[in-house]
């Protein structure tokens, strides 16, 4: 059976314990242009997570307070850096991403992204970038309606 | 990388298209970030992805290419590459 939609809440309770733990991250993906405005739907939430031991973590702890249940070995994933992480032992659907397709750091990522009512997002261009690089069958279909958003989006910044 | 960029195909909207599409963003413009969240998000089972509570990957490539042997073509998360 598949689990309960992502909600409203639930992203404001990654936004607040993420704070609360000082975990460094961004929504990224579909799930990031829908916080900056972009009307389509998306299955899961995508967070671009910074990729060192203290950053891992922190993730651990805020994960544990959201209620994901983690072994002791996936624990051990987090800390040392997996690339990628893909939970659906929790509240909700979470892909954690320490290094997406084409964008070349957290750091230089961070220094673009847009605040949405304090939820850390992607600039479009990198969530654009990321897709492309990506070149996943269903982002090649979203894309050009994503950049014509990117594009409308920077005209009202 | 450069083998996926090659790959990439971006197809240009026509001006009806690109209308229709601002039309949509502007819409969603005026409806406040919890309203729009509601019907974005949605829920559907899929299937092999789904099956497993955890899975973790030493590289993004290596996902990638997890999901182009795994999983039914029509999910669209293959990349056509493997």
């Amino acid at each position: 059976m598949a689990p309960a939609k992502f909600e409203y809440a639930q992203a404001e309770e990654i936004r607040d314990a993420f704070a609360r733990h000082g975990v460094r991250y961004l929504f990224l993906g579909k799930s990031g242009a829908i916080l900056l405005g972009f009307p389509d739907t998306t299955q899961d939430a995508d967070l671009f997570v910074e990729k060192s031991p203290a950053n891992g973590e922190a993730v651990e702890h805020a994960l544990v307070e959201l209620g994901f249940g983690l072994t002791e070995s996936e624990v051990g994933d987090l800390r040392r850096g997996k690339d990628f992480v893909q939970l659906k032992n929790g509240p909700f659907d979470l892909d954690l991403i320490f290094a997406p397709d084409g964008i070349d750091t957290f750091a230089a990522a961070w220094t673009r992204h847009v605040d949405v009512d304090g939820f850390p997002v992607c600039h479009p261009d990198d969530i654009i970038q990321s897709k492309r690089a990506a070149n996943r069958a269903k982002d090649r279909e979203s894309l050009p309606r994503l950049i014509a958003f990117r594009d409308y989006w920077k005209t009202r910044r | 990388m450069a083998r996926r960029m090659l790959c990439w195909l971006e197809m240009e909207p026509d001006e009806a298209q690109r209308k229709q599409w601002e039309a949509e963003f502007e819409a969603a413009a005026k409806r406040p970030l919890r309203q729009r969240f509601r019907y974005a998000f949605i829920r559907t089972y899929k299937p092999v992805l789904d099956d497993a509570p955890y899975r973790s990957f030493d590289t993004t490539a290596a996902y990638r290419a997890w999901c182009d042997v795994n999983l039914p073509s029509w999910l669209g998360y293959g990349t056509g590459q493997v």
